[in-house]
C-alpha cells in the first residue's frame, strides 16, 4: 500500500483526527464497530490481509471481540468510502503521522501506563509514530512486534550514535550487554528507577557506588556526570570527555611538582632499597602530568580523608 | 554452569506454568522455535587488554547458542530467547501475557569488564639538584617511587544483572494495577587498588583486590484511572554495598625529603600529615541506601493533558551516617493551540539538601617550632542546592509533510554553598530551538535542528587557575618564621575556571530514505561550537563537526547488514596553568 500525502488538504488533518476519536470513542462503547466491509474484501486488493493472521496481533487477539469482529477495520476505520475507488485518502491509516494524531488508535488499546506519556515524548514530537518502528502486518522480532532490534532499530535514525558506540571507551551495546532502552525511554516518560530530575540519578541507577553522599566531595561529581564523561562512547579512556591530565587540568592548576628537572640515573630511596628506578631530566613531568587518578584514585568521591592536613584531608587520594 | 541450569530450570518453570494455563483454556497456540548452534574463537594475544574490555578473547574454539521460544495463543504470550556466549557472557529474557490482566519480563545478563593493569611507570623520578665537581648530576631529596605487588595481574570483573518487571491487573474498575520491579546487579572478580603514600617520598603502591559488590533495587506501587486521571504512586529501595574486606596499605613514616638525616626537622613533613607510620585502610567503597516515594497524577485538563510526578527520596552512606535528601516535581501539559498546533510545557524543580559534616584534624605543625594551625572546617556540601527548569515547545504543522516546532526555556541552579560556603553559585541559562522536519510517509524524512544556549554563571572550579604574584604578599604565619607553606599559595589563586560554555550552538540535519522497507539510507551532520568569554584568562572554546552516512539492509527482521561511515573532528581551546612556586 503506497503511502503519501497525496489528496490532503489543510483541514483534512483535523477531520481525520477528529474521526479517529469519534471512531475510537464507537469502539470503546460498542466494541463493535464498523464491520461494514469485511476482511475478504479487502483481501481482493491488498495480499497482507492473509498473512495477518499470523502476526502478534492476528493471534494475539485472534478471539478477540473488536479484532474478530471489525477485522481490518478496527485500526482502519470504514472502508465504506475506500472500497468505491482505492483513494487512500478515504481511509485511516495509523502509519501516518501526518494525519496528527494516528498514534491515539494504538492507544485505543495499549493503555498500559508504559504510554502515559507519550504526547510529551520525543519521539511523537519528531513525528516517530508506531509505525515507524512497529510493523503491523508483517511478523517482526520477537521482541513485540519491531521491525528489528535494537540497537539496529535505533541507528536507523541515530546513527551518530552508532559511531559513538563503537569508539573505543564505550558502554556494551555493541557487544549486546545494553540496550538502548536502558537509559532512554522509549515511549516518554521516565525509564525505571529514576525520577525524572536529574540525569545524574539514571547514571547512580547503575553506577550506585558513586552516589554518595561523601564526606570527601568533588564537586562536579554532585553537579553533572556528563562534565566529565560522554554517554555513548568516547576515544579518550573511561568515556571521558578528554584524557587526563588534559580533562583536569581544565580546571585545576597542576602540581608545581610537575615542573622540577629530574636527575639524569638511576636512584632508590634510602628506606627501600627494592624501589630502585630510573629518572630522566622530564620524569617529574611524566610523574605528575600523565594520570592525575593514579594518586586521586577516590576522584568521585571518598570517605577516607587524604594525608595532608592542610587540605583538610580532601585531595581524594585514598 | 550453575547459572545456566538455573536459567533453564526458570525458562522451563515459566514455559509448563504458562503451557498449563493454555492447555487449561484449550486454545490453540502458535509457536515459534528456533535454536542456533554455532562455535567462536577470538584471539587478542597481540592486542592490549583494552582491545577485549568487554571479550576475554579465549585462545580456543568456544561452543555458542541461541535460543528463541515464541508462543502465543489468544490473550497470552510467552517468549524466552536467550544467548550463551561463554560462561560469563549470557544473555536471557522471559515474557509472559496474559491479557491485559498480567504482564510479566525477566532479563537476565551477564558480562565481563577487563581493566588493564596500570604499571606506574610513569612514577619514577628523583629531584635534580645540580651538577658536582665532575660533572655529574647531584640527586635531590624529592622522589616519585612505585611499587607494583601484583605483577602481570588480569584486571576484570564478571557483571551479573538480573531484571524482573511485573504488571498485574487487579481490578477492572479504574484499572488498577500492581506495578513492581527487582533488579540487582552483581560484580565478581578482581581490580587494582593504588595507595599513594604522600611522606619523604611520593610512592604508590599497586595491590589487588576482590570484587564483590551488589547492587539491590525495588521498586513497588499501584497505578488507578478515577475519573479518566491516571494516579499512581511507588516506593523504591536501592541498596549498594561491598562484601570484601577494606584494602589496607602501610603509609611511610613521614620524613622530610631533603633533611631525612637532621633530627631537628626530619619530622616536619610528619607534622603536616594527618596519619602516618600507620596501617590504614584505602580505597574503599561506601555502603548506601536510598529509598524514594512517588506520586503521579496524569489525565486531560481541559483541551490538553498534563502529567506530573512528585519524588521525596532520601540516601544515606550507612558508613559515615552522611544522608542527603532531595524534593522534585515534573510538570508536564500539552495543548492543542489550533487543529495544526499544539503546545507542550514542561516544568521541573528540585530541592537538594545533604549533610554538613564537621571535619575535626589534627593540628598542622603540632610539637614543631614555629607555626601551628588549625584546619578544622565544617564540609558544606555541594549537593545543596535548588534546581528549576521550564520549557515550552511549539509545534506546528506547517503542511501534511511538513512540521516547525519551536521551543524557549529557562533553568536556573541556585547552589547552596558551592564554591563559596554561604555565597553559591546561581547560573541562568536561557534555552532555544528550533526544528524543521519534512516527511513523505515512511519513505523519505528529513530534519534539520538548531539550539543555543545562554548561560550566565555556569558552574565553576572556584580559584582553580592561575597565581597572582606573591613573593610579597604571602608572609609567615608567625613572625621570625622564613618559610611559607605551601597552602598559603591558595590565597594566591584568583581564576575561576571551568569548561562549561556561557554560548552553546548546535546544529544537526538528517536524512533518511527508505526506498524499501528493508533499506535505508542515512545521510546527516551534527557540529556543535560552544565557548566562554565572561573567564579573565584566555576564552574557552569548542568545535566539532560529525558528518555520517549508514546504509542498512534487513532483509529478514532477524538479519540486518549494515554499513556506515562517521567523521568526527573536534577541536578545544583552553587555559592550562603552569604553577611556579616562588614561595
Amino acid at each position: 500500500m503506497k503511502q503519501t500525502g497525496k489528496g490532503i488538504t489543510s483541514a483534512a488533518p483535523t477531520a481525520i483526527l477528529f474521526a479517529i476519536l469519534l471512531f475510537s470513542v464507537v469502539l470503546l462503547v460498542s466494541g463493535n464497530a464498523a464491520g461494514e466491509v469485511t476482511n475478504d474484501v479487502c483481501a481482493d486488493c491488498h495480499d497482507l490481509v492473509d498473512a495477518f493472521a499470523n502476526t502478534p496481533h492476528g493471534t494475539y487477539f485472534a478471539d478477540d471481540l473488536k479484532l474478530a469482529t471489525a477485522g481490518c477495520e478496527s485500526c482502519h476505520g470504514s472502508a465504506v468510502e475506500h472500497i468505491k475507488d482505492g483513494d487512500p485518502t478515504k481511509i485511516i491509516n495509523p502509519a501516518r503521522t501526518d494525519q496528527f494524531g494516528g498514534d491515539i488508535l494504538c492507544m485505543n488499546c495499549h493503555r498500559g501506563h508504559e504510554f502515559d506519556d507519550w504526547s510529551f515524548s520525543a519521539h511523537n514530537n519528531a513525528d516517530v509514530g508506531c509505525a515507524s518502528c512497529h510493523t503491523i502486518h508483517g511478523n517482526g522480532t520477537m521482541h513485540g512486534s519491531l521491525k528489528k532490534d535494537p540497537p539496529e532499530l535505533c541507528y536507523d535514525c541515530h546513527s551518530d550514535v552508532k559511531a559513538a558506540s563503537h569508539m573505543p571507551s564505550r558502554h556494551p551495546i555493541a557487544e549486546g550487554k545494553m540496550q538502548c532502552q536502558d537509559c532512554h525511554a522509549i515511549h516518554g516518560g521516565q525509564t525505571a528507577f529514576t525520577d525524572g530530575y536529574s540525569s545524574k540519578e539514571l547514571c547512580l541507577s547503575c553506577h550506585a557506588d558513586k552516589e554518595g553522599p561523601f564526606v570527601y566531595e568533588h564537586a562536579p561529581v554532585t553537579e553533572d556526570c556528563m562534565i566529565c564523561h560522554t554517554p555513548h562512547g568516547s576515544v579518550a579512556d573511561k568515556l571521558l570527555v578528554q584524557n587526563e591530565p588534559t580533562l583536569c587540568l581544565n580546571c585545576h592548576a597542576m602540581h608545581f611538582h610537575a615542573t622540577v628537572q629530574g636527575t639524569e640515573q638511576e636512584f632508590f630511596p634510602p628506606a627501600d632499597s627494592t624501589r630502585i628506578t630510573e629518572s630522566h631530566r622530564d620524569s617529574w613531568k611524566k610523574g605528575f602530568l600523565t594520570k592525575c587518578t593514579q594518586c586521586h584514585t577516590q576522584i568521585h568521591g571518598s570517605d577516607l580523608p587524604s594525608q595532608t592536613i592542610s587540605t583538610g584531608g580532601n585531595a581524594l587520594t585514598r | 554452569m550453575n547459572k545456566i541450569v538455573l536459567i533453564v530450570l526458570v525458562c522451563l518453570f515459566a514455559l509448563v506454568a504458562f503451557g498449563t494455563v493454555v492447555a487449561e483454556e484449550s486454545e490453540p497456540a502458535t509457536t515459534e522455535f528456533s535454536l542456533w548452534v554455532g562455535s567462536h574463537y577470538t584471539d587478542f594475544t597481540d592486542s592490549p587488554k583494552k582491545v577485549g574490555e568487554y571479550n576475554l578473547g579465549n585462545s580456543e574454539a568456544l561452543p555458542e547458542f541461541k535460543l528463541n521460544l515464541l508462543s502465543r495463543s489468544n490473550g497470552k504470550l510467552f517468549s524466552l530467547d536467550g544467548h550463551y556466549f561463554d560462561d560469563q557472557n549470557i544473555n536471557a529474557n522471559l515474557r509472559a501475557v496474559v491479557g491485559d490482566r498480567m504482564n510479566l519480563s525477566v532479563q537476565y545478563r551477564s558480562m565481563i569488564r577487563q581493566t588493564e593493569q596500570d604499571l606506574l611507570e610513569n612514577i619514577a623520578a628523583q629531584e635534580f639538584a645540580g651538577v658536582d665537581s665532575l660533572g655529574n648530576d647531584k640527586r635531590g631529596g624529592k622522589m616519585l617511587t612505585h611499587a607494583i605487588t601484583d605483577p602481570g595481574a588480569d584486571y576484570n570483573y564478571n557483571r551479573q544483572e538480573i531484571l524482573t518487571r511485573l504488571n498485574i491487573l487487579l481490578s477492572k474498575k479504574n484499572n488498577v494495577r500492581l506495578v513492581a520491579a527487582h533488579r540487582s546487579i552483581l560484580k565478581n572478580g578482581t581490580e587494582q587498588k593504588v595507595a599513594s603514600d604522600h611522606c619523604f617520598s611520593c610512592h604508590l603502591t599497586s595491590e589487588s583486590a576482590e570484587v564483590d559488590q551488589r547492587t539491590h533495587e525495588i521498586e513497588a506501587g499501584l497505578e488507578a484511572e478515577v475519573d479518566n486521571i491516571d494516579v499512581g504512586y511507588t516506593f523504591g529501595y536501592r541498596k549498594f554495598k561491598s562484601y570484601t574486606a577494606d584494602p589496607t596499605a602501610y603509609f611511610d613514616k613521614a620524613m622530610h625529603p631533603i633533611n631525612i638525616t637532621d633530627t631537628a626537622t626530619q619530622h616536619e613533613f610528619g607534622s603536616r600529615l594527618i596519619f602516618d607510620d600507620s596501617t590504614a585502610p584505602f580505597g574503599i567503597y561506601p555502603e548506601t541506601e536510598r529509598y524514594s516515594h512517588k506520586v503521579r497524577v496524569k489525565g486531560k485538563l481541559g483541551t490538553g493533558r498534563v502529567a506530573s510526578s512528585l519524588v521525596y527520596s532520601k540516601s544515606k552512606n550507612k558508613r559515615t551516617d552522611l544522608s542527603s535528601e532531595a524534593v522534585s516535581g515534573v510538570l508536564n501539559y500539552t495543548v492543542p493551540l489550533s487543529p495544526r498546533s499544539r503546545l507542550i510545557a514542561r516544568v521541573t524543580g528540585a530541592r537538594l539538601t545533604a549533610d554538613d559534616p564537621f571535619i575535626d584534624l589534627p593540628t598542622f605543625r603540632e610539637g614543631r617550632p614555629g607555626p601551628h594551625v588549625d584546619f578544622d572546617y565544617t564540609r558544606y556540601s555541594t549537593i545543596d542546592r535548588t534546581e528549576g527548569k521550564a520549557t515550552a515547545e511549539v509545534i506546528t504543522r506547517l503542511n501534511p509533510k511538513m512540521t516547525l516546532s519551536v521551543l524557549a526555556g529557562y533553568q536556573i541552579i541556585d547552589r547552596d554553598d558551592y564554591p563559596t560556603p554561604g555565597n553559591g553559585l546561581t547560573t541562568n541559562r536561557f534555552i532555544g530551538q528550533a526544528k524543521l522536519r519534512y516527511r513523505k510517509g515512511l519513505n523519505y524524512t528529513t530534519s534539520l535542528k538548531y539550539r543555543f544556549e545562554k548561560t550566565s554563571d555556569p558552574f565553576t572550579s572556584g580559584r582553580g587557575l592561575f597565581e597572582e604574584v606573591g613573593r610579597d604578599r604571602l608572609l609567615p604565619l608567625v613572625d621570625g618564621f622564613k618559610f611559607i607553606f605551601y597552602f598559603q599559595r591558595e590565597d594566591l589563586r584568583y581564576q575561576n575556571i571551568t569548561t562549561e560554555p556561557t554560548d552553546y550552538h548546535e546544529f544537526a540535519w538528517t536524512s533518511t530514505w527508505r526506498p524499501d522497507p528493508k533499506v535505508s539510507m542515512v545521510l546527516g551532520a551534527r557540529g556543535k561550537y560552544d565557548k566562554n568569554n565572561d573567564l579573565d584568562s584566555l576564552d574557552v572554546e569548542h568545535f566539532s563537526i560529525q558528518p555520517n552516512f549508514a546504509l542498512n539492509l534487513t532483509p529478514d527482521p532477524r538479519v540486518v547488514v549494515s554499513t556506515g561511515y562517521t567523521y568526527n573532528y573536534s577541536k578545544s581551546r583552553g587555559p592550562v596553568a603552569v604553577a611556579l612556586f616562588d614561595g
